[in-house]
């Protein structure tokens, strides 16, 4: 769901986001309009808004670990996990993580990827947030709640500040609801400065 | 709607910004140059760090310029922090003790710990940017941003970036390695903090700095959670401070 349609209608903090963030058109190749956020980052107001929208949302929600996915999960998902005092859980490219890992296969456009996880770094019964800047086709997040489930943890829901509904009107992935900030723009001509 | 334009002007998509953001008129491309504030590399020894397990659990230093008497809680709050990191050995190869501070973030106190120590550091200094080099600087170094009011720019690998980027060269053990940082994210001015989980030889904190002394900002300092002080990587920072919590 957008935040605007779930209690946020007309808080000027997500135009402020939206507004900071960079489109970079034909990146990494052409016809990709790329959502850069790390325009957002060099906005301290706008960066903070994004961390606070979140955090209001899950600090009653018992959620005892924040897994992000590398590596722009990794900047907006431990502000959140040190506000709600939950742990943080990297989630990595292939060999990136020493000693034992879990690991999960998903499929790209041309090819596969995968990511890992550190065994023993989730409980069973965890209640788990999922979080990465952008949600696309969900292949990705897709194969993080696959890992998380694995280790026996119930994924509460996953947050990206950018994204769209994978199927218009479906915001569940696997099961899982997805909570989204702002949608993707075209470009920046369509901004009112 | 003429993308092209976009596209190619970096003027055009970064003067967009600049109502909402902090981006100044973007450099003209930068040359590229080879480092001179670092020293020379020098290779890796082949054997493993000696005592590398307790030196683990030394305390913090601080950088030479400046010695405080540490409060109690300090010193119970870097013990946690030294405690919660994880020693691996022969990870990524036979010899390397692998310092993974995974297990310090499933510890939330012992990581607000060191996040904490970090701010209380920098606060009243007037950093006005934190730089966080891939992927494990990404992880200390927004929270010390956002809680100190300053800008996060991420360095990052190559081809990671979109949009004109300036890139520094640098040594490893065995070949070359490169990093990146958006054009028009740092003005000259600047003062800014370096920040990565680790430091052995001091050569990817080196290239960071030159990226940000290249399009004039000021270096006031670089941190670390862990030093691994047998690699010597403070004495290739040469002048520039180097504040570590574990080493």
């Amino acid at each position: 769901m957008f935040a605007e349609e779930n209690g946020l209608f007309g808080d000027p903090r997500i135009k402020a986001i939206s507004d900071a963030i960079r489109v970079v058109p034909h990146f990494p190749k052409p016809g990709i309009m790329f959502q850069d956020i790390t325009t957002l980052l060099l906005d301290p107001k706008a960066f903070r808004y994004t961390i606070d929208i979140f955090v209001d949302r899950y600090r009653d929600k018992n959620i005892s670990l924040v897994a992000g996915v590398e590596a722009r999960g990794f900047i907006f998902g431990p502000p959140i996990a040190l506000a709600i005092g939950a742990k943080f859980v990297p989630l990595r490219k292939p060999r990136k993580l020493p000693g034992e890992v879990i690991s999960e296969a998903y499929v790209l456009e041309y090819g596969t990827d995968c990511l890992e996880m550190h065994v023993g770094a989730v409980q069973p019964g965890e209640s788990v947030l999922i979080v990465d800047d952008l949600v696309a086709t969900g292949g990705t997040l897709s194969a993080a709640i696959r890992l998380l489930e694995r280790a026996g943890a119930e994924v509460v829901e996953c947050a990206c500040v950018i994204g769209l509904p994978l199927v218009k009107g479906n915001w569940k992935l696997n099961g899982v609801p997805l909570y989204v900030l702002v949608e993707p723009r075209l470009d920046d001509l369509e901004r009112t400065l | 709607m003429n993308t092209h334009k976009i596209l190619f002007n970096s003027n055009v998509v970064i003067q967009r910004f600049s109502h909402s953001g902090n981006f100044v008129n973007p450099l003209k491309s930068p040359t590229p140059s080879f480092p001179t504030t670092c020293q020379k590399y020098q290779p890796i020894s082949a054997s493993a760090p000696p005592a590398a397990t307790t030196a683990r659990h030394h305390f913090h230093t601080y950088s030479s310029s400046s010695h405080m008497a540490a409060p109690t809680s300090d010193d119970d709050r870097i013990s946690r922090i030294t405690s919660a990191i994880r020693v691996i050995p022969d990870f990524p190869k036979p010899g390397i003790l692998f310092q993974d501070i995974t297990t310090l973030l499933l510890d939330p106190v012992a990581f607000k710990d060191t996040i904490d120590l970090f701010v209380e550091r920098y606060k009243d200094k007037d950093i006005s940017v934190v730089a966080g080099v891939e992927a494990r600087g990404f992880i200390f170094g927004p929270p010390i941003a956002l809680a100190i009011g300053a800008k996060f720019v991420p360095m990052r690998k190559p081809n990671k970036l979109p949009g004109p980027v300036i890139s520094e060269e640098y040594s490893l053990e065995y070949g070359k390695d490169k990093i990146e940082m958006h054009v028009g994210a740092v003005e000259a001015g600047d003062r800014a903090l370096v920040i990565d989980d680790l430091i052995a030889t001091g050569g990817t904190l080196c290239a960071a700095i030159n990226l940000l002394e290249r399009v004039g900002a000021h270096v006031v300092e670089c941190a670390c959670v862990i030093e691994l002080p047998e690699l010597k990587g403070r004495d290739r920072l040469g002048d520039k401070p180097l504040f570590v919590l574990v080493s």
